[in-house]
């Protein structure tokens, strides 16, 4: 039976530390693109942090929500693009192909989640920051579009590992960056097709909920929102 | 008057398209890649076109180590000079240290071991190898060594008859033809994110 990757959020452990964040750019070798180009739209962050005030000053709430690529079953960026190049895997990764990618965007505006992000430039590190570049990601050049993959370069390297261990692949052999850096344990990765592993197990909660989801685009990233008034 | 009236439109739409590239001049144009910073941009416009058309300069070695050699001595090739080949992507390329374990008391008076004892190992300097093989940069191809070593895929099938030859040459072309092939024979995954992410 093949994977089916998903991954669970729970709001109520998120604290909004962005740790996620900075494993997210340092694992994929996401460049930064400077105040300027920022303002124009421009910053690329595969997952982001969003903030929600609630109430009315001095009684006010923060709320945090992490958002990266929902990885959807019924993915709206997928039938837009031109070149195959966004494309669905069997194990319901939401696949960006670098090599197929002609730059049109229309993914970009088909999603609705603006999680998808556009090489304006040829990325540049100052150096020596070029040294710490992950060598199992593609870095990647001007006019493709990148997003969010559910780090699966650790996924490959996991099934690669198990294989070579003569074994299956274990619930928590895999984790991405954003949910092995998490320090609240917020983000939970695992396989859904696995009906004991975690992310399963949180998956059949009522609580759950997908983002945006009465478009039916069947995100694979399960939000849980907050029942505790902090 | 005939050539007039060709060469002012002419003039006209020309002086049009350099007052628009101004204008869109407005926003930062991105920096050229200089000595102090990496970017995947082409050096020169000889590299990038280079690249499109896959030409690569053929490495030059420090010294000409015969492969064959060492193979008729019953060497193998992942034995211990690429032996990270057996677990690991990349099959790395031995240090001085490990040509000197052996070459410490055989065949010390040939002048390719005499080069690499006197001019790098007693001053204590690595071997600058260079590598043969290896996809460029906007191939965005991750490939791993360890997965097909337990397949069983023989080195030659990607290296060509190094054991035959003296100096690690270029001789088989790394398409996606040739991986996709032997994907398709042995029934490996073919997914576009097995190689490329």
């Amino acid at each position: 039976m093949p994977h089916k990757w998903g991954l669970a959020v729970d709001l109520d452990a998120c604290t909004g530390c962005g740790a996620c964040v900075t494993a997210c750019h340092a694992e994929n070798n996401i460049p930064t693109v400077g105040p300027d180009q920022a303002a124009r739209g421009r910053a690329m962050h595969w997952i982001r942090i969003e903030r929600y005030w609630e109430g009315e000053f001095p009684d006010v709430r923060l709320r945090f929500r992490p958002v990266m690529c929902q990885q959807c079953d019924n993915a709206p960026c997928e039938p837009v693009c031109p070149t195959y190049a966004s494309h669905h895997t069997e194990e319901g990764l939401n696949a960006q192909v670098y090599n197929r990618c002609i730059g049109t965007r229309y993914c970009a505006n088909a999603c609705p989640y603006n999680v998808r992000f556009f090489e304006f430039f040829n990325p540049v590190w100052e150096k020596p920051l070029h040294l710490q570049l992950n060598p199992d990601v593609s870095v990647r050049e001007v006019g493709v579009m990148e997003k969010c993959t559910f780090c699966v370069q650790r996924i490959n390297a996991g099934k690669i590992q198990a294989k070579a261990e003569a074994r299956e692949l274990a619930d928590g052999d895999i984790k991405p960056a954003c949910a092995q850096s998490c320090p609240s344990k917020a983000l939970v990765f695992g396989d859904a097709s696995d009906p004991d592993s975690a992310v399963s197990k949180l998956r059949r909660s009522s609580r759950g909920a997908g983002l945006l989801e009465d478009l039916g685009t069947r995100p694979n990233v399960t939000y849980f929102p907050r029942h505790t008034e902090a | 008057m005939a050539r007039s009236a060709r060469f002012w439109p002419v003039v006209l739409l020309g002086a049009a398209v350099c007052a628009l590239a101004a204008c869109e001049r407005v926003a930062p144009i991105p920096q050229a890649p200089s000595e102090t910073v990496f970017t995947t941009a082409h050096r020169t416009i000889g590299d990038a076109f280079n690249e499109f058309f896959g030409r690569r300069a053929e490495p030059v070695q420090p010294i000409e180590f015969p492969h064959d050699i060492h193979i008729e001595k019953g060497m193998t090739c992942t034995d211990s000079c690429h032996e990270a080949a057996v677990d690991g992507p990349v099959a790395g390329l031995p240090s001085v240290a490990m040509c000197m374990t052996c070459h410490e008391a055989i065949a010390t008076d040939r002048p390719r071991i005499k080069t690499i004892a006197e001019a790098y190992a007693a001053k204590g300097l690595d071997l600058p190898w260079q590598r043969v093989y290896g996809f460029s940069q906007s191939a965005h191809v991750k490939f791993n060594h360890a997965p097909h070593i337990r397949a069983e895929v023989d080195c030659a099938t990607c290296h060509g008859d190094v054991a035959k030859g003296t100096v690690a040459r270029r001789t088989v072309d790394h398409t996606m033809g040739f991986c996709v092939g032997c994907h398709r024979e042995k029934n490996a995954p073919n997914d576009c994110m097995t190689c490329h992410f």
